[in-house]
C-alpha cells in the first residue's frame, strides 16, 4: 500500500482507528480493561446514549435538531411506570408504552416543525423544558420507584447476553437496515442533502421530516426505559443534559450536523468510543479533575480528524475530476 | 422564637397543625427561590419552610429556578421588586448565590441562604451543613466496622462514589470521607474514586467500571443517599449486596439521611449514613430571617453551621427519629 493509499485508508476509518488506540492505549495501561466482561460493561454502559443516538441520526441526517431527548428519556419511562403501577400492564406493556409515549412527544416536536414551520432548535428547545416540566409535574419533583420486576428485567440477560447490550444491538440492526435499505432510508438522506431536489423529486419532505422525529423520541424513551431498568429508580434529574451526549456520539460516529451525512452504524460506534474512554479512565484511575478534560480531548480530535479527513476526501475528488472530464 | 430542635417534634406539629415557630407580631411576605427540588432532601426541606412559614399565617412567594442560576438571579430581582420582607434561596451553587445576595442586601432586604453556601460566607444569612464532618462521623463508623473484621495486618480497599465537584457540598463530603481514611492510612490502599456529577446513569457506568477493574472492594461510601438503588444494581449481580454478618457483605455507607437509607440500614445493606440536620437548619434559616424582619435589619450577616450526626446500624435504636429520612419512612412516603 503507498504512502497516500494509506492516508487516505486511515482517514476514510479515522473513526475506528482512534476507536482501536484508545483500546490499546487503555489496554496496556491495565490489561482487565480488555477482558470480555470489561469489553461487555462498555457496550451495556453505552447503550443508553447509543439507542437515543441512532435515533438522533435519522433527525441530523435531515438537517435537523432535536434538544429534547434528554427530557423524552425522563418523562416516557415516568409515564410507562404510572401504567406499570396503576394499570398492571407488565413489564412489556410498560416498554410499549413507554414507547408510544415517545412517538406522541415526537409526533408534537414534527408538528411545530413541520406543520408550523416552526425551527426544530426553537421547537425542540422548548418542548425540553416542557416535557420535563411535565414529568416534574406529575411526581412534584419526587423520585418514582419501579417494581422489582422491572429490575429483573434491566438485569437479565438473552443467551448469556445482558438485556441492555440486546436491546441495543437490535435498535442498531433495525436502524441500519432503514436507513440502507428501504425507502424511508433513501428518501432521509435525501432530504438532508437537498431539501428543495427532495420534493421536486416528489418525496414528501414534510412527511419525511415528522417520521424522523417520531423515531427520535420513540429511540430516546427507549433508551430512559433501558437505563430506568437497570435502577428501578427515576429521579427528577434523569436525563438532564443528555441531549448533548446524544449528539455527540451521532456526530462522533460521522453524522453531519448539516445533514445528508452519516450511519446507524457509525453513531453506535461513537456512542461506543465515547464509553470506552470514560471506562478506561475510570480503569486507569485518572484524577476526577482531569477526567472531562480528557474525555473533551478525545472528542476534539476524533472530530477534528473527520474533518480533516472530509476536507482531505473532497480535495482528492476535486483532482481526480479534471483527467477523466478532459478525457473525451 | 422557641426553637425546633427534634425531627419527631417537628413532624408531629406539622401533623397536628401547630406553628412550628412563635407567631409573629406581624405577617411577613418571604420569597422562596429554590433551584430545583431534585431529591428527597430538597423536597422535605422545601416543604418544612413553606408549610411552616404558610401555618404562622406569613405569605410566601415560591420561584423554582429548574436549575438555572441566571433565571433564579432575575426571579430574585422580581421579588425584590414586589417588595417582599425577606428571602429564603437555595441557589443552584455557589458563586451565584453571592451575586443573589448581594443584589438582594443592596436593595436592603434581609435574605437566608439555606443548606448550598455561597463562596463568600461574610454575606447574608447563611444555614450550612457542616458535609466534611458529617461524611467523616459516617466514614468513621464504616472505618471501625472494616477495621474489626479485618485480619491482622490486612490492608482494606476503600471507594467513593464523588458527587460533582462544582457544588461545595460534594467537595466537603470527599474531604470527610479522606480525613476519616487517612485516620488509618497504613490499614486502607488508596481509596478508588468513581465520578458520579449527581447523576444516576453516570454513576451506574463508572461505579460498575470500577467494580469490575477491582472486584475486592470492601467499603463503598456514597456522598449521596439517592444512589443507593444504583450501588444495589452494580453489587447485586456479583453477589455483592448481602446484608450485615452475610458472606459478600460490603460495608456501606452514605450522606444524606434519606427514606431509603433509613429503610437499608434496617434491612442491614447499609451501615451508616452521614444526617443532615434538616429540620434544625429549616428551623435556624426562618428565625433567623423573621428576626431581621421584625428587627428591621436588612443585611444580617451570620453563618449557622448543621454540625448533623450519623445514623448507624448501633445507633439506629436511639437516634431513628431524628433523622428526616426515618420521619418519611415512617410517614409511608416510600409506599406512595
Amino acid at each position: 500500500m503507498t504512502g497516500s493509499a494509506l492516508t487516505r485508508f486511515a482517514l476514510r476509518n479515522a473513526t475506528f482507528l482512534i476507536f482501536a488506540a484508545v483500546l490499546l492505549l487503555f489496554g496496556l495501561q491495565t490489561p482487565g480493561f480488555l477482558s470480555p466482561e470489561s469489553l461487555g460493561n462498555i457496550v451495556k454502559q453505552a447503550s443508553f446514549i447509543g439507542i437515543a443516538a441512532v435515533g438522533i441520526t435519522f433527525v441530523l441526517l435531515t438537517r435537523g435538531i432535536d434538544l429534547s431527548v434528554g427530557s423524552v428519556m425522563y418523562l416516557a419511562p415516568l409515564l410507562a411506570g404510572f401504567a406499570m403501577r396503576d394499570l398492571g400492564v407488565g413489564v412489556a406493556g410498560g416498554v410499549v408504552t413507554a414507547v408510544l409515549a415517545g412517538l406522541a412527544m415526537g409526533a408534537l416536536n414534527a408538528f411545530f416543525v413541520v406543520r408550523l414551520n416552526i425551527a426544530p432548535f426553537i421547537v425542540t428547545l422548548s418542548t425540553l423544558f416542557f416535557f420535563r416540566g411535565a414529568g416534574t409535574l406529575l411526581t412534584s419533583s419526587r423520585q418514582f420507584d419501579f417494581d422489582r420486576e422491572i429490575v429483573d428485567f434491566g438485569l437479565s440477560k438473552v443467551a448469556g447476553v445482558p438485556m441492555p447490550i440486546v436491546v441495543f444491538a437490535l435498535v442498531a440492526l433495525v436502524a441500519h437496515v432503514v436507513l440502507s435499505r428501504t425507502t424511508f432510508g433513501r428518501q432521509t438522506y435525501a432530504v438532508g442533502a437537498d431539501p428543495e431536489a427532495a420534493r421536486k423529486a416528489g418525496i414528501r419532505v414534510g412527511w419525511v421530516q415528522a417520521r424522523v422525529y417520531m423515531v427520535s423520541s420513540a429511540a430516546a424513551a427507549l433508551a430512559g426505559f433501558v437505563l430506568i431498568a437497570q435502577i428501578g429508580r427515576l429521579d427528577v434529574a434523569f436525563g438532564e443534559g443528555r441531549e448533548f451526549d446524544v449528539i455527540a456520539a451521532a456526530v462522533l460516529g460521522g453524522a453531519s450536523l448539516f445533514g445528508g451525512i452519516g450511519t446507524a452504524i457509525g453513531t453506535v460506534v461513537g456512542a461506543t468510543l465515547i464509553q470506552t474512554v470514560k471506562t478506561g479512565l475510570v480503569f486507569t484511575g485518572v484524577n476526577l479533575y482531569l477526567q472531562p478534560i480528557a474525555l473533551g480531548g478525545v472528542i476534539f480530535l476524533a472530530v477534528l480528524i473527520d474533518s480533516l479527513r472530509a476536507t482531505r476526501l473532497r480535495a482528492a475528488r476535486r483532482r481526480t475530476i479534471r483527467p477523466s472530464s478532459a478525457t473525451p | 422564637m422557641k426553637p425546633i430542635t427534634t425531627l419527631a417534634s417537628a413532624a408531629l406539629a406539622a401533623v397536628a397543625g401547630v406553628p412550628l415557630l412563635a407567631t409573629p407580631a406581624t405577617a411577613a411576605t418571604i420569597c422562596f427561590a429554590f433551584q430545583d427540588l431534585e431529591t428527597e432532601f430538597w423536597v422535605a426541606g422545601h416543604t418544612a419552610i413553606t408549610q411552616t412559614l404558610e401555618e404562622e399565617g406569613h405569605t410566601v412567594i415560591e420561584r423554582n429556578a429548574n436549575e438555572d442560576a441566571n433565571r433564579q438571579l432575575e426571579q430574585v430581582r422580581d421579588c425584590v421588586a414586589q417588595g417582599v420582607d425577606g428571602i429564603i434561596i437555595i441557589p443552584q451553587d455557589g458563586e451565584s448565590a453571592v451575586t443573589i445576595v448581594k443584589e438582594a442586601q443592596e436593595n436592603d432586604v434581609p435574605i437566608a441562604v439555606f443548606n448550598r453556601p455561597p463562596s463568600d460566607l461574610s454575606r447574608g444569612i447563611i444555614v450550612v451543613a457542616d458535609n466534611e464532618t458529617i461524611a467523616e462521623q459516617a466514614v468513621d463508623f464504616l472505618v471501625e466496622q472494616a477495621l474489626a473484621e479485618a485480619e491482622d495486618g490486612q490492608t482494606l480497599q476503600p471507594l467513593i462514589l464523588v458527587g460533582d465537584l462544582g457544588d461545595p457540598n460534594a467537595v466537603g463530603r470527599k474531604n470527610g470521607f479522606y480525613n476519616a481514611i487517612e485516620k488509618h492510612a497504613d490499614r486502607f490502599e488508596t481509596p478508588i474514586e468513581v465520578a458520579t456529577e449527581w447523576d444516576a446513569a453516570t454513576a451506574l457506568a463508572n461505579l460498575e467500571a470500577a467494580v469490575t477493574a477491582n472486584p475486592e472492594i470492601d467499603l463503598i461510601f456514597t456522598s449521596s443517599d439517592f444512589l443507593f438503588p444504583t450501588i444495589r444494581s452494580v453489587l447485586e449481580p456479583r453477589g455483592m449486596w448481602q446484608p450485615r454478618g452475610e458472606p459478600g457483605h460490603v460495608l456501606l455507607g452514605g450522606l444524606d439521611g434519606d427514606a431509603t437509607a433509613c429503610q437499608l440500614i434496617k434491612e442491614g445493606f447499609v451501615d451508616a449514613t452521614g444526617v443532615q440536620d434538616l429540620y434544625f437548619e429549616a428551623d435556624a434559616a426562618l428565625t433567623a430571617i423573621l428576626e431581621a424582619i421584625e428587627q428591621g435589619e436588612y443585611q444580617p450577616n451570620e453563618v449557622i453551621e448543621d454540625p448533623g450526626f450519623a445514623l448507624t446500624a448501633d445507633n439506629l435504636g436511639e437516634r431513628e427519629m431524628d433523622m428526616w429520612g426515618c420521619v418519611l419512612l415512617a410517614e409511608g412516603f416510600l409506599d406512595r
